[in-house]
């Protein structure tokens, strides 16, 4: 086994952990942190496959920005602990059990049930992850949906001012 | 990138930047006059259709394939865009009553139908994702544009919101096994890659699922509709007349394109669980309506019982003899739909009363006496949900029994004509309250709501009568473009 | 006549449609506005008009016996699929048509009388008009079904009488018993012919689906290389939408109740016109029944077996109007019974004798209920709620104070009966000579069946007309205004000599169908046959007569002779009970156990809260609410009231919650996953 791979799997365990752990802690302040060493892992993986730039925008964006939002939100509200909601016993069973079965059918139909090759990509540039030719596909192979995007992030930030303007107003 | 490509994009970018100009405009509105923002909201959907007309049966591709114009994609974008004139027109007078009014319900409403544009040009599964997110996005808002009175439209925008981000992680994973497996996201490449035999099988079927489970949701198909009822429930009516027509189109749209033009194969494989879950959804929708007392509520699973319908042509097309006539049937029952089900809308919308009560069944009462013409045109949209001649929805659904039939599933044709005689007990209950039952039922009349009724009525008619020219349209395109 | 002046008269033939429609349009947007009597002028005048109109295009067929199709536009244009909105004009469709339009004229004149008094005295005047509306509205569909040149457009007029008779059933909707009683009707009405058409569409796709297309002479030219297998399927399936339409066993119980519509109605819609349309099918398809002789068999076999089932329940009814439904039914059961036996004709023939004195005796009842109401109004009583105007041990003596609806209600009768030369003479009398050839059991049922035709229909003619009043009211009865007898006097010359149109040796309406009809068996007037049923019909009458004529208290004399055979008859065989008790105690008993499941401690928290109780909900109230449309809420529905209480108490079944609709689309996932994992195991 390779350096790589070793590094990948402890990553992967980690990522996996995090994510387990945000979803069970009941502080939310905690269930915040998970999710930003759940990031962190991410950013480690883009990085062992050779995109720092996106390894970088997934740090400072998610880890960085985003999260100091929710901690932010946590904190004004106070809500640090998840409050009870009305409990339902049998759904954590049932979703853990579909969950299960989900995740077994998919590695038995990905792993054993075909075994044809992947197909055939281009040799990847050293440069491939760089700002540069992020840049370069963004600007001309993936104009059009950098544009939506655009788009998409003005409706977004429309529709959040629309439904928060009513706690003023 | 060159002004071809600018050219097949240009419905979208009208609509787009339309919308974003609105959206300054609308500042310098004042707030009893917001008429006019939805006067230039109409006017900005108009613009865009006159590209849509001018290059209707042309096939480009442009942006390296992430968007394709064929007559499918131009069909769709006139039916959707006459979607959104006729939705900015059903909610002027109701956003009056509800008082709601603000400027930005016409700029959301522009995006969304922006996205829905979009979805019916994509070529590339990143389009279809970012359109599909488009054309939801604005409607996560809207459903919730009356929560400042009425907590249920907050619950409805909340349910839609969270429950449409699941779904869309389905489609983003899908697209990701799919991408695996080909190496492209293209649709058209997609395929290539498939015939050529280099492709792992295995990823690029449950990616497949992962992306039709997605889109079923969009498009309300059993069993990925539970939030269905609630949503169509809660939103404000004139929004849900959008959601049950728009988001359908679009969904059914990239249903279609990707699983005719991008992986038929794949289809095939899957055709028991397509042909199941269309069965499933007739079934379901038609029965669950009929218990219903709530008019949206019955409504709601009433458009589950139609994606059903529609969704009948998605195994159909499997058989490339058949697949013209399924896209043509698909089109033409997405048309129809539009029509009739935009104008029960308009009648629903016309009945709810400024506390946003009026829309119990029972509200109907007495209707086809205080309001006859109200009355008549709801029981003609009635008649042509259920499908009886010569209403457009029965010619629509022949259309689709036909193609069920003619790709051999017996079983599968037996099962629709039975729910759509199933679905005449919800649909003509609604009548019969109205004609059969006396009462007291408080009617909206505005002019913008009546001209909408009176086009709708018109064209379910007419389109009963003299389907010849859109069912030329709706085969034409199913000739160019798409089928490969 | 020239060519050229043939073919303009054909293209006249779209407005045999058009001018009912026309009328409607008139009185829909301007009718609140206009008087009455114009309402009904114009709607009289639209249907005067068709009636010309037919009678151009017989004319115009006297120069092209082969008949026509005329177009009017393209509908459908799918591939190879050419439907069109055209009509077929030929020897059959006119004859149809003259006899609908015909009798629809008359109907309408008198309905401007009868609605005039019917909508004062039921309260409510405004809904003049809408009768005239819906009045057109039927001719309008009824005349597509007759003309259309394909099974697509027939099962358009087909859809829209039923749903002009559904409206017009439920016309006093507020009305009946317990003021839901006529709703009721309507909806029985609705759901029985649901059961009906859904045999129709079935069939309409199997013959697409072997012939690939829809249109008449298309489907008949390639039905000889049709399977009979097939063939056998198709027919039984049309058999199945006719026994809707025109009432046959097993799905006649829907008629009799039908008679809470205005009487106009029930002459019109329940007896002349639009419960001929399944046997009218039946001559239509004549070419793939006479393909498919096990279908054929059973036709004939139903037709007469009905025939005798509702001769024998119109004995021991006591409602006027009732005992004229079940007369219909079994006259309807003769049509059936000749088309079955292939005589095509003199199912015909006894369907347009059938429509005229069916129709006359029909507005003749409603003459006499009138004049039995009028009576009541002046005798000064005020027992409106607990008289019944139509119960006939409230009348007798009848004779004297309504001369005119006497004398044509005993033409009416005694061409029901059979009785020469009345036009059902002639007619019943070719059906019975056709079964005396064919099948000796037919002959058998029918016969019997015409002895209880003439003992009925004379016991009706005695205890309404004959004898001392037995009600104050009958006593007060007074004659109706012209405007209502006039249209009774014409259809009264029709019943006496409506059997011209096919007298025996001439054997013109033979000729006349012969021109559409491939398969036309002659058969020859049996002289035997012909005295028989005239005896038998005197006897019935004879016996009718001994028993009622000089009756003078309310009881059934009958009750003492047929003990308890006339109770059965009274209860209509029970089939209404027996309905119930199939279908919907089955649904309740359903209903309890599941209660009772969902009540399981063990089951409680997620099998209750998702999967039982919901499937339960919906499935329960579905099985309920098909049986029970909720037309009414307040329906004194046992069945509805437990469905209700469940429903309520399974009130927490929407869930709403997100979780929970998530989890059901992990769900659809993991079985759409779970088909793949073993498609590619495989």
């Amino acid at each position: 086994m390779s350096t790589q791979l070793i590094l990948f799997f402890i990553l992967a365990v980690i990522a996996i952990l995090s994510a387990i752990g945000m979803l069970v802690s009941k502080n939310s302040v905690y269930s915040a942190m998970f999710l930003v060493l759940n990031f962190v892992t991410i950013a480690v993986l883009f990085l062992l496959l050779n995109a720092p730039f996106i390894a970088m925008v997934q740090v400072t964006i998610y880890a960085g920005a985003i999260m100091v939002l929710f901690l932010f939100v946590i904190m004004l509200l106070g809500t640090d602990m998840a409050a009870e909601g009305i409990s339902m016993p049998w759904q954590p069973p049932i979703a853990i059990l579909l969950s299960g079965a989900l995740i077994l059918e998919f590695a038995f139909i990905l792993f054993f049930a075909q075994q044809d090759v992947l197909p055939q990509i281009e040799a990847i540039s050293a440069a491939f992850g760089s700002p540069q030719s992020i840049g370069k596909l963004l600007f001309n192979f993936y104009l059009l949906p950098f544009e939506v995007t655009s788009v998409l992030l003005l409706v977004a930030m429309v529709g959040a001012i629309i439904l928060a303007q009513r706690e003023t107003g | 990138m060159t002004t071809a490509d600018l050219n097949v994009a240009l419905p979208f970018i009208i609509v787009a930047a339309w919308a974003c100009i609105l959206l300054v405009i609308d500042l310098f509105i004042p707030a009893d006059r917001k008429g006019l923002t939805a006067l230039l909201a109409v006017a900005g959907m108009g613009f865009a259709s006159i590209p849509v007309l001018l290059r209707f049966e042309e096939s480009n591709r442009a942006f390296n394939g992430m968007i394709v114009q064929d007559g499918f994609s131009s069909f769709l974008q006139l039916l959707l865009l006459g979607v959104g004139v006729i939705s900015v027109a059903l909610a002027y007078d109701y956003l009056q009553r509800r008082k709601i009014v603000k400027g930005e319900y016409y700029t959301l409403l522009l995006f969304s139908v922006s996205g829905m544009v979009l979805m019916a040009q994509a070529g590339d599964l990143i389009i279809v994702f970012l359109a599909l997110e488009l054309l939801s996005v604005p409607l996560y808002v809207l459903s919730g544009f009356a929560a400042k009175s009425n907590p249920e439209s907050e619950e409805a925008a909340m349910k839609y919101f969270l429950l449409g981000a699941f779904a869309s992680g389905f489609i983003v994973y899908g697209i990701a096994l799919v991408y695996g497996a080909t190496g492209t996201t293209e649709i058209e490449a997609i395929h290539n890659v498939l015939i050529s035999g280099v492709s792992n099988l295995g990823l690029l079927t449950v990616g497949a699922v992962l992306i039709l489970v997605g889109l079923g949701f969009k498009v309300a198909v059993v069993p990925f509709h539970m939030w269905t009822p609630d949503v169509y429930d809660g939103a404000p009516s004139s929004v849900t007349a959008l959601m049950s027509v728009g988001a359908k189109a679009g969904g059914f749209a990239a249903l279609l394109r990707l699983f005719l033009a991008g992986f038929p194969e794949i289809a095939a494989n899957l055709a028991p669980i397509l042909v199941g879950v269309a069965a499933l959804t007739l079934i379901w929708g038609n029965i669950a309506a009929i218990a219903q007392q709530n008019i949206k509520r019955m409504m709601a699973y009433s458009s589950i019982s139609h994606a059903g319908y529609i969704f009948m042509m998605l195994p159909a097309i499997v058989d490339s003899d058949i697949a013209p006539d399924a896209i043509s049937a698909a089109l033409f029952y997405l048309f129809v739909y539009a029509v009739s089900n935009l104008g029960a809308w308009g009648v629903i919308l016309a009945l709810e009363r400024a506390d946003g009560g009026g829309l119990s069944i029972d509200d109907y009462a007495g209707l086809g006496e205080r309001n006859p013409g109200l009355a008549l045109a709801m029981a003609l949209f009635m008649l042509s949900l259920i499908g009886v001649p010569p209403t457009a929805g029965f010619i629509g659904k022949f259309f689709l029994f036909r193609v069920v039939l003619d790709a051999n599933m017996i079983g599968l044709a037996l099962v629709g004509v039975i729910t759509s005689l199933i679905s005449a007990y919800y649909y003509l209950r609604v009548v019969v309250v109205m004609y059969m039952r006396s009462g007291d039922p408080q009617v909206r009349s505005e002019r913008w709501l009546n001209a909408t009724l009176w086009l709708t009525a018109l064209g379910t008619f007419l389109l009963g009568i003299f389907p010849g020219p859109l069912l030329n349209l709706a085969s034409r395109t199913g000739l160019f473009g798409l089928v490969p | 006549m020239n060519g050229a002046a043939t073919r303009d008269l054909f293209a006249l033939a779209p407005l045999i449609i058009a001018f009912p429609i026309m009328g409607l349009v008139i009185n829909l947007f301007i009718g609140r506005r206009l008087s009455e009597r114009w309402v009904g002028t114009i709607a009289s005048a639209a249907v005067g008009l068709s009636f010309v109109t037919a009678l151009l295009q017989f004319a115009a067929l006297q120069n092209t016996p082969d008949g026509i199709r005329v177009m009017v536009a393209d509908w459908i244009s799918i591939g190879t699929l050419n439907i069109s909105w055209a009509l077929k004009i030929d020897s059959l469709s006119v004859a149809m048509s003259l006899m609908v339009a015909g009798v629809s004229t008359l109907i309408h004149i008198y309905a401007i009388g009868y609605m005039h008094e019917d909508v004062r005295l039921q309260g409510d005047p405004g809904r003049f008009t809408r009768f005239f509306i819906y009045f057109n509205l039927f001719v309008a569909a009824m005349m597509i079904l007759i003309t259309a040149d394909n099974y697509l457009m027939m099962f358009v007029g087909w859809e829209g009488v039923g749903l002009c008779s559904y409206l017009l059933i439920g016309f006093w909707y507020e009305k009946g018993k317990d003021g839901i009683g006529n709703a009721i009707a309507g909806k029985k009405a609705f759901i029985t012919n649901r059961i009906g058409d859904f045999g129709f569409l079935i069939a309409m796709f199997l013959i697409f689906w072997t012939f690939g297309s829809l249109q008449f002479d298309e489907v008949f030219q390639s039905a000889e290389g049709a399977g009979t297998t097939v063939l056998t399927l198709i027919t039984l399936f049309l058999l199945l939408g006719v026994t809707g339409k025109s009432a046959q066993i097993p799905l006649f119980v829907w008629l009799p109740d039908a008679m809470a519509g205005p009487t106009p109605v029930s002459a019109l819609i329940h007896a002349a016109t639009m419960v001929t349309a399944g046997i009218y099918l039946i001559v239509r398809s004549s070419v793939l029944f006479a393909l498919a002789p096990a279908t054929s068999n059973l036709v004939a076999l139903i037709g007469a077996v009905t025939a005798l089932l509702a001769a024998s329940i119109a004995v021991a009814q006591f409602d006027i109007k009732r005992v004229l439904a079940y007369s219909t039914i079994s006259q309807l059961g003769f049509m059936v019974a000749a088309v079955g036996l292939g005589a095509y004709v003199a199912g015909i023939f006894h369907l347009i004798a059938h429509a005229f004195f069916k129709a006359l005796l029909f507005l003749s009842s409603g003459s006499v209920i009138q004049g039995v109401e009028r009576g009541l109004h002046d005798s000064g009583q005020t027992n409106h709620e607990t008289f019944d105007p139509q119960d006939m041990r409230n009348m007798g003596g009848l004779r004297s104070r309504m001369k005119i609806t006497f004398w044509v209600y005993l033409i009416g009768g005694l061409a029901l009966a059979g009785i020469p030369p009345l036009a059902g003479f002639f007619s019943k009398d070719e059906i019975l000579a056709d079964a005396s050839e064919n099948s000796t059991l037919i002959y058998i049922l029918l016969t019997l069946a015409a002895i209880l035709t003439a003992f009925y229909i004379g016991r009706q003619i005695f205890m309404v007309f004959f004898g001392e009043p037995k009600s104050e009211a009958a006593a007060h009865a007074k004659e109706n205004p012209p405007i209502m007898t006039v249209p009774l006097l014409a259809l009264a010359v029709l019943a006496a000599f409506g059997g011209i149109l096919n007298l025996p040796t001439l054997q013109s309406l033979s000729k006349w169908l012969q021109l559409t009809l491939e398969q036309v068996q002659h058969t020859e007037f049996n002289v035997l046959v012909a005295l028989l049923s005239f005896v038998f019909a005197l006897a019935g009458l004879a016996v009718a007569w001994r028993v009622y004529g000089s009756q003078r208290d309310a009881a059934d004399p009958m009750r003492r002779f047929l003990g308890p055979l006339f109770d059965l008859w009274e209860n209509k065989y029970r089939v209404d009970e027996f309905y119930d008790w199939l279908f919907i105690k089955r649904y309740k008993a359903l209903a309890f156990t599941l209660a009772e499941i969902v009540d399981w401690r063990f089951l409680h928290d997620w099998v209750h809260d998702t999967l039982l109780a919901r499937t339960f909900q919906r499935s329960t109230r579905w099985l309920a609410e098909g049986f029970d449309l909720q037309v009414i809420d307040g329906a004194a529905n046992n069945l509805a009231r437990l469905i209700q209480g469940i429903a309520s108490r399974l009130r927490t079944l929407q869930t709403g919650y997100v979780r929970n609709y998530a989890l059901s689309i992990f769900f659809g996932l993991l079985i759409l996953m779970s088909y793949i994992l073993i498609q590619f195991s495989s």
